[in-house]
């Protein structure tokens, strides 16, 4: 999963904001207007509040469905009675399923939620740009 | 146990981070360097660094020694801790990364351009990091006394002074080299001796409990304290998002998307890593229940190699231990240290090189004279409070900050007193108060589900009866936040 570029990107010089100085709250407006980030038109503050609005619609259906479906195991668990009584290793079933069982799932919630992130954004990306186009 | 096994393995893991600590000093220069690395670390390391920061004293020893005390219930910490990250992931690591703030009193002060929100972060950052690291130098002195025989406190002063002066001479680039090493290096001390444990037990070791006796249903999953599980849920994920030495290291992220996938990472090495100490408690219930009743559990992780494996073999798993766990101790103070040190310097001193020193010496010697006048509790349920305190106070700011364009300064400092006084008091007056009236015992000792959405609540009201104060920047910052940063080339 790395990706290791051919050649480094250039460090480039960043400072922390002083307490006291300028505050960063004078940075967002020093893009560049036209510059991904910088709302230059209302048809492109659509398309932010657009993106804005999908990404937190998958960040609550994602993290609901993780929710929900680690309360359905446990409650799967807690209402078997025969998974206690039943010894793997000599632990029971029920314990060494709740010692494994949630985290496979929460990785493979993890990683549909970075696909359908990194979708969001192209669409996004290729929204705005056809419109500068 | 043989005190020479202790001294040489604390003294090995003591030496290791130092000369990786200055091996990174030659590269770190700049006060951007000292800071957050310049943004140039890659996922990988970034995620190793990530895992060794977070899994602190509570992970290696706590969750073994409270699985052996309570049972299945113990299981949901590494679970919460595990899944905290999946929230991060979905709510906070890219825009977080993209939002250029350097720290959570950063972020606030950018997002609600208020001097006086900044200050009450600050201000909750740094008790967070004190508290947070009060276990972790109570985790160092029981490891130093059964280990060594030597005098607890002894071990509390050891990490607080090893962690001041690497934190203070190298700057967070070294500590990034030094948390990535650390969490192999945590991987490795638990996962050799499951491993060698299993092949013991399973060529017959004889156990001290019969399976029905050491895992009895009434502890099981089968008995569940409904709310208290949810409350924990509820602080370990919601809480993870605001430990500010987690923050810090999103912003050595080169974007938003490397952002998520670090924490992608993050989620794969927590995972494996917590089946270990699993294997300890689980195999503790078996073969060493002893050390339940005698209030040692959470030394079973550094007692079972040596009750199980003989003579040498022994004596090098043991050691093997030990140098884990005095590596939990070490990153995850000075991770702590680091953002502590950064907050500090930033809001009192100045932000120079110079400040940052002073004020990491500062940041490891509070927790230090608080964990030698207190007397240790539960590594596991410490964390797990320091925790619902976190996700009561910065986590409803964050959220909020990050999706929400009607938060305001008011707001957020409503939002982030109520929490912390509730929480708070519910902590610290917990044990008096449900001796009074036992009935709200669980609410006490379990805070989060009562004081999250409560805080949220009032951040939000107090928001919307000042709604002409959102700032005016908030579409710009939002904007900066949300989109995705222009692909290369």
């Amino acid at each position: 999963m790395s990706d290791e570029a051919p050649e480094p990107p250039a460090r480039v010089r960043v400072t922390a904001p002083r307490a006291g100085g300028p505050a960063a709250s004078a940075r967002p407006e020093a893009r560049a207007p036209g510059e991904a980030g910088a709302p230059t038109s209302d048809i492109q503050g659509v398309y932010v509040r657009s993106l804005i609005r999908s990404q937190l619609r998958i960040g609550l259906v994602f993290a609901a469905g993780f929710a929900i479906a680690t309360a359905l195991f446990a409650l799967a668990l807690a209402f078997t009675p025969a998974l206690d009584e039943t010894f793997v290793a000599g632990v029971p079933v029920s314990w060494l399923l709740l010692a494994v069982g949630v985290y496979p799932l929460a990785l493979t919630v993890a990683a549909l939620y970075v696909r359908a992130a990194s979708r969001n954004e192209s669409r996004y990306r290729s929204l705005s740009q056809q419109d500068r186009a | 146990m043989n005190p020479v096994i202790g001294y040489a393995a604390i003294a090995a893991v003591a030496l290791a981070s130092a000369l990786i600590g200055f091996y990174g000093l030659r590269v770190s220069r700049t006060t951007s360097d000292f800071y957050v690395a310049s943004r140039t670390v890659r996922p990988w390391w970034n995620a190793s660094a990530i895992g060794g920061e977070y899994l602190s004293a509570a992970s290696f020893l706590g969750i073994a020694g409270l699985i052996l005390l309570t049972g299945s219930d113990a299981l949901w910490f590494p679970i919460g801790y595990t899944a905290g990250y999946l929230m991060l992931l979905l709510f906070v690591a890219a825009p977080l990364r993209r939002s250029g703030a350097y720290t959570i009193p950063d972020f606030t002060e950018a997002r609600l351009e208020s001097r006086w929100a900044r200050r009450v972060t600050s201000l909750l950052v740094i008790v967070i990091g004190w508290f947070y690291i009060v276990p972790q130098l109570q985790g160092a002195a029981l490891t130093v006394r059964i280990t060594t025989g030597l005098p607890a406190w002894v071990g509390s002063v050891a990490v607080a002074v090893i962690v001041a002066v690497v934190v203070a001479a190298g700057g967070m680039r070294s500590i990034t080299f030094v948390q990535a090493f650390q969490f192999w290096l945590k991987l490795t001390a638990l996962a050799v001796p499951a491993f060698a444990l299993l092949f013991v037990v399973g060529g017959g070791a004889p156990a001290e409990l019969p399976p029905a006796q050491a895992f009895p249903p009434s502890a099981g999953p089968g008995d569940h304290d409904v709310y208290r599980t949810v409350s924990l849920m509820v602080a370990l994920l919601l809480g993870t998002l605001g430990l500010p030495h987690v923050l810090v290291r999103f912003y050595t992220n080169p974007d938003g998307v490397a952002a998520r996938r670090t924490t992608l990472i993050v989620l794969g090495l927590l995972s494996v890593f917590y089946l270990f100490p699993t294997v300890f408690g689980l195999l503790g219930r078996a073969f060493a229940p002893d050390l339940a009743s005698t209030g040692e559990a959470d030394a079973l992780v550094l007692l079972l190699p040596g009750r199980l494996v003989p003579g040498v073999w022994g004596d090098l798993l043991t050691a093997l231990v030990i140098g884990g766990a005095f590596a939990a101790f070490l990153s995850t103070s000075s991770g702590l240290v680091v953002s502590l040190a950064g907050v500090i310097s930033q809001d009192l001193l100045g932000g120079s090189v110079r400040g940052f020193r002073i004020a990491a010496v500062a940041s490891a010697a509070v927790p230090l004279v608080v964990a030698l006048a207190m007397e240790p509790a539960g590594l596991a349920g410490s964390v797990g409070l320091v925790f619902a305190f976190t996700a009561s106070t910065l986590c409803p700011v964050l959220l909020l900050g990050i999706w929400w364009r009607g938060l305001t300064a008011r707001g957020a400092i409503a939002g982030m007193v109520t929490g912390a006084m509730l929480s708070g008091a519910a902590i610290l007056g917990g044990a008096a108060l449900s001796a009074a009236a036992p009935g709200i015992r669980p609410l006490l000792e379990q805070p989060a589900a009562w004081t999250v959405p409560i805080a949220v609540l009032v951040t939000v009201l107090v928001s919307r009866g000042d709604r002409r104060r959102v700032p005016r920047g908030v579409d710009a910052f939002l904007t900066r936040l949300h989109v995705p940063e222009r692909e290369a080339g």
